[in-house]
């Protein structure tokens, strides 16, 4: 089953990546121009930013008229299982926001422990117990061996 | 004798205690690495570089030199026994190495690419100390244009080596180098894309980019498509991994054969381990007798890419050490490790840290020891490590992910990039943009335009700078050669088409 109803294909999904390019290109080209192209003591830094802005509109122009030419149907951009990488990708998320309330050890440890419940089905103890074991080796490896100043969070840790 | 004075002097260096440490760590986490789905050398280095900011840079570097050719190693274990390839250099061994299993050979399997790989590491090094002083003092007469033309060419070579689409792989190698831009421009002091956000002054940190792109993508990417395969079940007993008189017959030059493809391809800048042990295998189909043979459990079907991906892998070492020019993602990120401990690799290194040069390389010898020690008496319990939950693995990578970037600049700002990079990279492995040109052009991007900008410089704007000195005559050519090699493809293809068509 599809993770979008009917499905985003790979040409519209390559249709899509190529015209972001072209943007993109399109607006190194505009930012660059406003940098100095050539100074007197050679090229200034706007020199080579343009000459990028110029490859990429031209690649992303070839791209977009590869993937129109094409009509062959080559998969879709969303695999069944990529709802559980969104979901990954939302608790790590979550995860960052919470970080400087939290502090590294007991966030991180938290979201070691709830990915695998959510993803691996593993039982909770297990899960409490990796998230306590995380919890300790962040702080013993990283705070107390390593001396990286973590934020240690509300809880001081 | 200069060899010889070499060879003693980084002995002296790697064979300290603390340094064999680190080597022994360094090869025992890159078995792991190659063992282990979803996690490869580049990311383990990268997500590792942050912590080593205090160690010794040489003992640093002999660590991540064990992780790289230990993966290579580590990789094998996963090829032979359930089909999967652990790293992408290992891919040729599935072909004949998972057939060897299903005949209760695996134990040859393993054994064959252990001393394979050990056997063609160590004429490798051998190699690599002679030829990497003679690459440096050949690099003694670069000038910037020279640097500037190296750099095209390695990017001219992604193109050939990068992936299946070229136009796809110029895009990423174009991002690379815009990346490099962010920040102020080191000539003229002018911020260039920062647009007025004080952390972008000082541009995207390597390592923030690293972990995101080659770190939590590749966790999305293992979610989203996991490398499964099932575990053969058999045990190992040590006499197992014994071989035959038959096998040494039958592998012998296959090694040796293996070996110097992997050396050559190796020191190509982006020749790369996976096309190394991809051309052995192919080279070594072709040369034999029994053709028929590959893919139905050919015994130098192991030996010829296991010898040429750890060959490829130690000759690597030879453009990063010599020109500062890293030819694979792995030695891009040990690049990045130099630049943080503020040692510029090139030809002078070989001058001003001679211990550093000598050491590593000499710590390559012992690290290829241990691994084949390891890769024998060890074998089943990196086995169970296969059985090990992706979802701890992952979580893991997300740790070291996140406390990497944090440590770079001690702030949050820097782990928000870092997942940015994360979907980035992601959404680029999706549509078949190869990442590894934007990685290989983010590092070199500013050796590349302070090059561009100082050849002009000096010949006053003219662009024959880059076409009247030979060395760098040579490089632009080659450079101009690669980017049309998919021009001469499509027009040989569409050649044979036609004469098809009227036949």
């Amino acid at each position: 089953m599809s993770f979008f109803p009917g499905g985003i294909g790979m040409r519209l999904a390559d249709l899509i990546g190529g015209v972001v390019v072209l943007i993109l290109g399109l607006a190194v080209i505009f930012f660059s121009s406003q940098l100095t192209y050539y100074s007197e003591y050679g090229p200034g830094p706007g020199f080579l930013p343009l000459w990028l802005g110029v490859v990429l509109v031209g690649c992303a122009i070839f791209v977009i008229m590869n993937v129109l030419k094409k009509h062959d149907k080559i998969g879709t951009f969303f695999k069944p299982r990529t709802k559980l990488g969104l979901h990954v990708l939302i608790i790590i998320f979550i995860t960052f926001l919470l970080l400087p309330f939290l502090g590294f050890s007991i966030g991180l440890a938290l979201f070691v422990g709830i990915t695998m419940r959510i993803m691996g089905r593993h039982r909770w103890v297990s899960c409490s117990l990796t998230a306590v074991v995380t919890a300790i080796c962040i702080h013993l490896i990283f705070v107390s061996w390593l001396t990286i100043p973590l934020p240690q969070g509300l809880i001081g840790w | 004798m200069d060899l010889l004075n070499n060879l003693y002097t980084g002995f002296s260096i790697a064979l300290t205690f603390n340094n064999i440490i680190y080597c022994l760590v360094g090869v025992l986490f890159g078995q792991i690495i190659g063992v282990l789905p979803g996690i490869g050398a580049p990311t383990a280095i990268a997500l590792l570089l942050p912590l080593t900011f205090k160690a010794n840079p040489t003992s640093a570097l002999i660590m991540f030199a064990g992780i790289y050719y230990g993966v290579a190693y580590g990789g094998t274990i996963t090829s032979v026994l359930i089909n999967v390839p652990g790293e992408s250099s290992t891919v040729m061994t599935c072909l004949d190495g998972y057939q060897m299993a299903l005949k209760g050979r695996a134990g040859a399997a393993l054994s064959i690419a252990a001393i394979g790989s050990f056997i063609a590491g160590t004429v490798s090094i051998i190699i690599l100390m002679a030829f990497a002083p003679a690459l440096a003092k050949l690099a003694l007469r670069f000038g910037p244009a020279e640097y500037f033309a190296l750099a095209v060419m390695a990017f001219g070579l992604l193109t050939v080596f990068g992936g299946e689409q070229p136009i796809k792989t110029i895009i990423s190698t174009m991002l690379g180098l815009l990346i490099a831009t962010i920040g102020l421009d080191v000539v003229s002091g002018m911020p260039r894309f920062a647009f007025g956000v004080p952390q972008l002054l000082g541009g995207f940190d390597f390592i923030i980019i690293i972990c995101g792109m080659f770190g939590i993508a590749e966790v999305f990417c293992s979610i989203e498509e996991p490398e499964e395969g099932e575990l053969l079940k058999s045990k190992f007993r040590l006499r197992d991994l014994f071989l035959t008189w038959e096998d040494w017959i039958a592998s012998r030059w296959a090694i040796v054969r293996g070996g110097v493809i992997g050396f050559i391809v190796g020191i190509i800048p982006a020749g790369g381990i996976t096309t190394a042990s991809f051309l052995a295998y192919l080279g070594e189909k072709r040369v034999s007798k029994h053709p028929e043979r590959f893919g139905k459990g050919a015994i130098e079907g192991v030996a010829a890419p296991e010898s040429a991906n750890n060959a490829a892998s130690i000759s690597g070492f030879a453009p990063l050490l010599a020109l500062g020019i890293p030819g694979s993602p792995t030695t891009a990120v040990m690049l990045a490790g130099f630049m943080m401990w503020g040692i510029r690799p090139g030809p002078m290194l070989f001058q001003k840290n001679p211990d550093l040069v000598w050491g590593l390389i000499s710590s390559m010898y012992i690290g290829n020891f241990l691994l084949l020690l390891i890769n024998i008496f060890l074998i089943p319990a990196f086995v169970a490590l296969l059985r090990l939950p992706y979802t701890i693995i992952m979580g893991f990578i997300v740790v070291f992910a996140s406390v990497g970037a944090y440590s770079v600049n001690n702030n949050f700002f820097d782990v928000w990039m870092m997942l940015g990079f994360a979907v980035l990279g992601y959404l680029m492995r999706k549509l078949n943009y190869p990442i590894v040109p934007l990685v290989l052009a983010l590092v070199l991007g500013n050796l590349a335009e302070n090059s561009l900008r100082q050849a002009l410089t000096i010949s006053g704007g003219s662009f024959s700078i880059f076409f009247t000195r030979p060395i760098c005559a040579v490089f632009i050519a080659a450079a101009i050669f690669a980017y049309l090699t998919p021009v001469i493809r499509w027009a040989f293809k569409g050649l044979r088409k036609v004469k098809v068509d009227t036949a």
